[in-house]
Parts: structure tokens; C-alpha cells; sequence
């Protein structure tokens, strides 16, 4: 493949891009869900291509296929060369990039269980066990499912930079659905991260799939949830949607360039309570937005976004830190061979604090406790924060009370986290896919500690 | 397929696809990205008396075949029975859906993508002070071949253009965004000027939105757009022939029951001329009909694949895999019970009549992301354009509030229905589709800051 990316580089060159590159994968996946203890789907994947990019007069053209061979990658680099000049001639501003040193280097993940040596019946073995665990009274259906990503990248650029690595996930989830008369309730629950199958064989699977079962029934007899403004103790998981799908996001460079953040001019100036620190850290061992590189070459990077309560700065690709003139680091991703490059996070977290949680719920007297997360969504713009959660507590004279149904956490993000008055030292991280609006989903994470704050909720 | 059966397997079915996409990225005004790419692949199920697989690959020559037959056929080595395996469909169908597939379209070139794409963005700009932070405009062209052991050989093309597109107003220290989506099958059918206004005025009434303070049990008036998602992830799933016989659905048992309000009818139609799922053929190759899901409030009817409408009793049709926003990874996944296009029956009023018979109010046009709990219905949504109404007309523009309730009793308090039926997409690359107009409905709660 090496001479396909010497061929496309050399053909960018030609054609005058001031910067070019081509990225292989190769992606093979494996799925195998089980719906009451029968196999759904089992789906093994594999994918293909390359992405080639050019930059002309500070416009992109991209051009993507999966065919090996040369003369294609080569036209390829001829028609993303020619599209970045059409665009450029429609009025793109000057942009820059700002240039990397040029590297040859490969990389393979550290597993210790390569998903590729394990039999396909303990695959499914695996999820199976999980979905006979959740057969409970009141469950009316069980699911569990794993899977594993197995991605090779190989990496070539007009600076003279060639790359190559491996990036392999696991995942197993369960998903009960608890019935009652009218009133059906679920609750997904998921371990996932960079790694080999270790990460599913390590997990209890009988424990995991009883422990889930048993919380959809008891969402059964969840009530209502209050609404209005209010103290919430919040999860690891729902700290982390607020890390990312408000802060995180906001602080993509490119939302910067184009002035569409809330945190526009905000380095340096006080955005949370000194307890609040928080990193994008693409480095972080295991986790499920863990990268060697990004998908410019770029190695990944540990970057303070907050340093007690004060706004430290953004995340960048090669031509947010050109526009900028600052440092990469290595947040340039794009979903697929196939998608563009925007600015992305890998694993976006608050810091830990140093109380024990139960000290959180003890001091708290009258609020909510969160569990678990459903989704976020991020407002770059208005520094708005929504997050739905699975379900959550009332917390009641320093003591957990009746169990909540979903509830949504809204409010903005900067009043919240000015208000954010403990942390606890317990901490978690949780994987997911992140879209840039509706598209381009990136393996993430997101988490932090317990924390306590003012927020307003409202369920359903 | 032929070499899976001479491989081992008894049965076979293969689903290729192969599409180009062009797009542009909008970003500050100017196409800033432009790209155009090309993929095919094939999805192979393969079958051994009651044992069934399902690999897929990239198709970039002939040579992939070998290693996805041989990925399969290890696979049903594996696999155990599936008791409820009943073989592939028998019956298809040819033809084509009106404008299912557009010409033009299908010619366009990446100049005219840019070209619609500027053109939004001058509709943007005729608004002073107003700009494009960031628009994608994208346009598919894609053909499917569907073939199986039981000698069904089925063709599907389709054309497909999503524009998902921001606007932004005021100043550096503060900025309103407008959010607006628009799907088509046809580059020349939408009028880009027109969706730059109307995003553009979106900014300017968020600019302008005040917090929300306290709460309100009022009439809550939406908007298609988003509309569509609560429907396509409340009675797309309830109704959901796989869901009901997993015991997953809400509307499990409920079948000739009021599920709701007398004014309400549902129909899946696959059949609905231009519309963005339109095909004779479902991505099993077995042969569309448009279904009856709700009849004035009543519940008439699930969908199903064809795995489980012998199992439900039902007619299949439905086992879909491509998504209307993109058909990428149509071919990575197996065909399952999926929407077509999912259609609210319209009423008669426009939009500006249902707000005019409302006393006491909230409009809302776009939330922060339509989220609704498939099983239970509940949802508590951040609202990021909304008007209040008050005596029949559009007050103060506002924000910062959730809209809460439960869609599945919502629907059971649906107080109008609008006339114009507008597309919107599944999350993600499910597929799916609703064609849904405004409603208004009564009993959600508006929670703002107190």
C-alpha cells in the first residue's frame, strides 16, 4: 500500500497543492447482538479505502474510493486538487496551516488479547451470558450485545510524513426492557475502551447483565421527577457530557476561527469555581477516544482546557493552529477514509476532586442525583447545556431517596459550572460516538467525578 | 450468491450497492471543503438449514468476494440454530416510484453543489449582519441490487440530496443561531434562497429570545421537522413488527386500541412519489404496499421485515437498510423491520391557522436534539427556537426552557393538525423516514429558569 500513498502524494505535488495528503483504512468489525437469548444479528464488516486531501489557496478539496489501484488514487489526488481550486475560486479567505516536522513512524496498540485470536462461539458466548443474566420477573426482553473494531491506518502527507498504526475497541452492552401493565422501561448499560478483548472478558458477565435487569425494574416505580432549578449531585457520565457537549465542543478551534463559540476571547478569564479543572486527553491509556495520531498525522495530546475555574484554551487541527498561531494537538479527526477532517475531541474530563461521593449526597439537602446518561447536545453558540439521563434519586435530607425516572439537565453551562461546589474523588470515564451536528461520529469519551451544582431539570 | 451456495451454504442473499457523493462544507460564508467520493460494497446472508450469517465488504473488485464468502460460510459453522429461520423471500416486484430517482440530479456536479450552496448563503446574507457559520450540502446518487436463491433479482436507484445548514446573528459578545435541515430527492427541487431566509430569521429570533422563567402547562405547537424524529422514534418503534414480537414496543397487545386522538392517521407509504425511501422493492428485494398503522386514533397495523411477518402474521415490506440522509454502510448491516416513508395524514389548516386557535401557547421549531424514550415516551427537551402564543398570535420569542411530557399520551391529545407534510431522517444512518406536518398537541409542561 506504501507505493498507492507514494503515488497519490507525488501526484499532489504536481498538481501544486501547497499541502496534500492520503489516509488508508482498513476496518474490520464484529458485532454479534442477542435479542432474548437468540442471536439477532451477527455482523462482521470489512471496509476499505482512502481519503485524499489537497490544499490550494487556502481551500480544501477532498476526493475518496476504495479501489488499490494506482492510477485511481492518482486521479483521485488529480480531482481533490482540482475541487480545492473551484473552491478557492468561489472566495475562500487565506487560510494557513501551520507545518508539522515530518515523521516515519508505526504503531500498534498494546492488547492483551487481540479480539482477531478469539473463536467466534466465545464471542458469543460472551453476550449470551450477559442476556440469559437479565431473564428476571417484570423483564420482558433482553439484549446483549458485543462487538470489536479493528482499524489500520497508514498515513502519507506532501511534508514527507509516513505513518502507520492500529487502533482496536471492544464493547459488550445490555439493554433490558422492563413491562408492567401500560408502563415500559429500559436501561442501557455498556463497557467499552481502546483495547483487546480483555476489556469483555474481564467484565463479570452474569453480575452485569442481573445489575442492569434489576435497574429496569426498579424504573418500574420510578417517579416523576421534580423540575425547576435546582442542586444536583451528577454522575461521572453526566459531569462528562457537560465536559464535553458544552466546554468540549466550544472549544474546537474551528468553532473559534469562525467565531461561533461562547468561549471566543474567554482564555485566561474565570468560566467555572476553582474546583473546576478539565483536559481533552487523547492519551489517556485504555479509554475509548484514545489515538496514536489523528487523522492529519498528528500525535495525539493532553490538553487543559480549564485550570481552576480559568479558561486555558482550544483544541486544534493543522489549520485551526495555523489561522491561530498556536500549538496542534492532534484533534483533527474525521469518521471515516471517506469524511472530512474538523476538529474533534478524544477523551474530554473534569479532574477529580478529593471528597468520597456519599460526603456529596450527606451535604446536600434536598436535590437530585443522576444515573447514567442517555444523550447531550452541544450549543456552541449560546453555551446553552441539555443532557437526558437514564434515571437518577431524590436526595432528601443528606439521604438517597425514591428512585427517578430520565430526567433532562439543562441550563448554562457557565452558571452551572460556577456553581459546582464538590467533587468527588471518584471518577469514571464512559466511551460513546461523537457527530459534529447530525454527522461524523468519532470514538470519544467523556467523564469526571461526582460533582454537585445548581441545574435545572425536567422530566417527562 | 452463486459461489456461497458452491462454498457450502444452502441459501444465499446478497445486497449490493454502489453510490457517489458530492458535497459542500459551507464555513464562514464560502464552500470551504468540497469533496467527491465514490464506494460501493455487498452485504451476503447465507444460510444452512436453520443457521444463518451475515458478512459484508467494500466492493473494490471482484477479488473481495472470496475472503466475504469465506467469512461467511466459517461464520455458519458457528452460529447456532435460529429455530424461528424460515428462508428468503419469494416474491419481488420491478418498476420504479415516481421521482424516486432524479436525472438531473444525478448529473449534477460538484460546481453544482457549490452553486446551491452559495445560493443559501445569499439568502443568509440578504438579512443585515447575518452569516453562515457552517452548511453542508450533499448529494447521493446511489443503485441497489438485491438477488437471493429463491430467484428474486430486484433493482432500486435513488437520488438523494441533505442539507444540513446554521445561520448566525448579532454581535461578538452576543449571537444567535438559527438551525434548519432540508432533504429532497431532487438538487433543483429546493429553494436554497429561500432556506438561507428562513434559517437566517431563526437566528434573529434566538438573538432576540428571552430566559423562560417558571412553568406552564399550555398547547405546544411544533414543528415538522422535529416533529418527524419524536414520531419516527415513538410510533416508528411501537410499531415496529421486531420490536412487538421481542416484547420491545410500547404498543405490544394494543392492536384495534386507541393509541390516539380520533384526528390522527398513520401510514407508512413506500410507495409516496418522490419520496426519500420510495421503492417497489424493500433491501430484502420483497415487494413495498403501503400499510395502515393508525386509522383515526386506532392502531390498525405493524411493519415488518421478512423474517418476522410470518411470525407476527403480517404482510413484510419492510426490511430496510439504507438511510435517507446518506446511504453509506446501507450494505454493512442486514435488512431489518424499518420505516419506508412514515406518513402523518394531513389536515387542512395552515400553520399560521393552528397557532391563530390557541389561547395559551408555546411554538417550537427546533429543540436542541428530539429525544424521546421509545419504551416509556417521555422526553424533556431543550427548546432553541420558540414562541410563545397568547390569544392566538406569537409573542415573545424564548429559550432556556425543557418542553417535558409523554409523546405516547401526547398523541392521544393531539388538539390540530397542519396541512403542509414536510421530510425529516432517523438519527444517524438508521433508516427511516416521516413525512409530518405541524400539530399541536396538549399536555406537555414548558420548564424554564425560576
Amino acid at each position: 500500500m506504501t507505493d498507492l500513498l507514494t503515488s497519490a502524494v507525488r501526484e499532489l505535488e504536481k498538481r501544486g497543492a501547497s499541502f496534500g495528503d492520503v489516509r488508508l483504512e482498513d476496518r474490520s468489525t464484529f458485532l454479534v447482538r442477542i435479542v432474548n437469548e437468540q442471536i439477532q444479528t451477527m455482523n462482521q464488516v470489512r471496509r476499505r479505502g482512502w481519503g485524499v486531501r489537497a490544499f490550494v489557496d487556502g481551500a480544501w478539496g477532498y476526493a475518496s474510493g476504495t479501489s488499490n489501484s494506482a492510477s485511481a488514487v492518482r486521479e483521485a489526488a488529480r480531482k481533490a486538487t482540482a475541487i480545492a481550486r473551484t473552491n478557492a475560486e468561489a472566495g475562500v479567505p487565506k487560510s494557513r496551516l501551520r507545518k508539522m516536522p515530518s515523521r516515519t513512524k508505526s504503531v500498534e496498540p498494546p492488547l492483551r488479547i487481540d479480539p482477531r485470536d478469539v473463536s467466534v462461539e466465545e464471542k458469543i458466548a460472551a453476550a449470551m451470558e450477559v442476556c440469559r443474566a437479565q431473564r428476571m420477573d417484570r423483564i420482558s426482553s433482553t439484549t446483549a450485545a458485543t462487538m470489536h473494531a479493528d482499524v489500520r491506518f497508514e498515513l502519507a502527507n506532501t511534508w514527507g510524513a509516513h505513518l502507520s498504526w492500529r487502533e482496536v475497541r471492544a464493547r459488550l452492552f445490555a439493554v433490558p426492557v422492563a413491562a408492567e401493565g401500560d408502563r415500559h422501561e429500559s436501561v442501557t448499560k455498556f463497557v467499552d475502551g481502546t483495547g483487546g478483548w480483555e476489556i469483555v472478558k474481564d467484565v463479570d458477565g452474569g453480575a452485569f447483565g442481573r445489575e442492569v435487569a434489576a435497574e429496569a425494574v426498579e424504573m418500574l416505580s420510578a417517579a416523576k421527577p421534580p423540575s425547576g432549578l435546582m442542586t444536583a449531585v451528577v454522575d461521572p457520565g453526566v459531569a462528562g457530557l457537560l465536559a464535553h457537549e458544552v466546554m468540549g465542543h466550544s472549544s474546537e478551534g474551528d468553532e473559534i476561527v469562525k467565531a461561533r463559540s461562547f468561549l471566543t476571547g474567554q482564555v485566561g478569564k474565570r468560566v467555572g469555581s476553582s474546583l473546576v479543572t478539565m483536559y481533552d486527553d487523547g492519551t489517556y491509556a485504555g479509554a475509548h477516544g484514545t489515538i496514536p495520531f489523528d487523522a492529519e498525522g498528528t500525535p495525539s495530546h493532553k490538553t487543559a482546557i480549564i485550570e481552576r475555574g480559568v479558561y486555558r484554551g482550544y483544541l486544534h487541527s493543522l489549520e485551526t493552529s495555523g489561522v491561530m498561531k498556536a500549538r496542534p494537538t492532534g484533534n483533527g479527526r474525521a469518521q471515516d477514509f471517506s469524511r472530512r477532517v474538523w476538529v474533534r475531541m478524544t477523551n474530554t474530563y473534569f479532574a477529580p476532586g478529593k471528597a468520597p461521593k456519599d460526603e456529596l449526597i450527606e451535604e446536600t439537602k434536598s436535590g437530585v442525583l443522576t444515573k447514567n446518561w442517555v444523550m447531550g447536545m452541544e450549543d456552541p453558540v449560546g453555551g446553552g447545556f441539555q443532557a437526558v439521563t437514564q434515571s437518577g434519586f431524590l436526595i432528601e435530607d443528606g439521604e438517597i431517596g425514591p428512585r427517578l425516572r430520565g430526567m433532562t439537565l439543562t441550563g448554562k453551562a457557565l452558571e452551572i459550572l460556577k456553581s459546582v461546589d464538590m467533587l468527588s474523588k471518584e471518577f469514571a470515564l464512559d466511551g460513546g460516538t461523537c457527530g459534529k451536528g447530525d454527522e461524523d461520529y468519532v470514538p470519544v469519551s467523556a467523564g469526571g467525578p461526582y460533582m454537585r451544582c445548581k441545574v435545572i431539570v425536567g422530566g417527562g | 450468491m452463486k459461489r456461497a451456495r458452491s462454498s457450502g451454504a444452502d441459501a444465499a442473499e446478497a445486497f449490493a450497492i454502489a453510490w457517489t457523493t458530492k458535497s459542500a462544507y459551507i464555513e464562514d460564508d464560502v464552500p470551504k471543503v468540497a469533496d467527491d467520493r465514490q464506494e460501493a460494497g455487498l452485504g451476503l446472508r447465507v444460510a444452512r438449514g436453520k443457521r444463518v450469517a451475515f458478512t459484508s465488504t467494500t466492493l473494490a473488485s471482484a477479488s473481495d468476494l472470496r475472503p466475504v464468502i469465506a467469512m461467511a460460510i466459517e461464520a455458519l459453522r458457528r452460529v447456532p440454530e435460529d429455530p424461528d429461520f424460515a428462508g428468503f423471500p419469494a416474491e419481488s416486484a420491478r418498476g420504479e416510484v415516481a421521482g424516486a430517482w432524479d436525472a438531473e440530479t444525478a448529473a449534477a456536479d460538484i460546481a453544482d453543489v457549490i452553486e446551491a450552496a452559495t445560493t443559501f448563503t445569499g439568502g443568509v446574507r440578504d438579512r443585515k449582519g447575518a452569516s453562515v457559520p457552517k452548511a453542508i450540502f450533499r448529494m447521493q446518487d446511489y443503485a441497489i441490487r438485491v438477488s437471493n436463491s429463491n430467484a428474486v433479482d430486484a433493482t432500486h436507484r435513488g437520488t438523494l440530496v441533505f442539507c444540513a445548514t446554521t445561520a448566525k446573528v448579532g454581535s461578538k459578545d452576543k449571537v444567535g443561531e438559527g438551525i434548519l435541515k432540508a432533504l429532497h430527492t431532487s438538487l433543483g427541487a429546493l429553494d436554497y434562497a429561500a432556506m438561507g431566509a428562513r434559517v437566517a430569521q431563526r437566528a434573529a429570533e434566538n438573538l432576540a429570545a428571552k430566559p423562560f422563567k417558571g412553568k406552564m402547562e399550555a398547547t405546544a405547537v411544533l414543528d415538522p421537522m422535529d416533529l418527524g424524529e419524536m414520531i419516527l422514534q415513538t410510533v416508528g418503534a411501537a410499531a415496529n413488527g421486531k420490536n412487538v414480537h421481542r416484547k420491545r414496543s410500547a404498543w405490544i397487545g394494543k392492536m384495534g386500541q386507541e393509541v390516539a386522538s380520533v384526528g390522527v392517521t398513520i401510514r407508512d407509504k413506500p410507495r409516496l412519489p418522490r419520496g426519500l425511501a420510495s421503492c417497489v422493492i424493500d433491501d430484502e428485494g420483497s415487494a413495498t404496499k403501503d400499510r395502515t398503522i393508525v386509522q383515526a386514533g386506532i392502531l390498525k397495523g405493524y411493519l415488518s421485515d421478512h423474517y418476522h411477518a410470518r411470525l407476527l402474521g403480517v404482510a413484510s415490506g419492510n426490511g430496510f437498510r439504507r438511510a435517507v440522509a446518506t446511504v453509506e454502510g446501507a450494505y454493512a448491516r442486514p435488512a431489518e423491520t424499518e420505516t419506508s416513508n412514515l406518513v402523518v395524514e394531513p389536515g387542512t389548516r395552515s400553520l399560521e391557522k393552528l397557532i391563530a386557535e390557541v389561547d395559551r401557547g408555546v411554538y417550537i421549531e427546533k429543540f436542541a436534539a428530539p429525544e424521546v424514550n421509545e419504551y416509556s415516551g417521555s422526553f424533556a427537551q431543550e427548546v432553541r427556537n420558540a414562541t410563545l402564543i397568547k390569544d392566538g398570535e406569537l409573542r415573545e420569542h424564548v429559550k432556556f426552557a425543557l418542553l417535558s411530557g409523554n409523546f405516547y399520551e401526547g398523541l392521544k391529545k393531539v388538539v390540530g393538525i397542519g396541512r403542509d407534510l414536510v421530510p425529516t431522517h432517523a438519527f444517524l444512518s438508521q433508516p427511516g423516514c416521516a413525512y409530518v406536518p405541524a400539530m399541536a398537541f396538549d399536555g406537555f409542561e414548558l420548564v424554564g429558569q425560576t
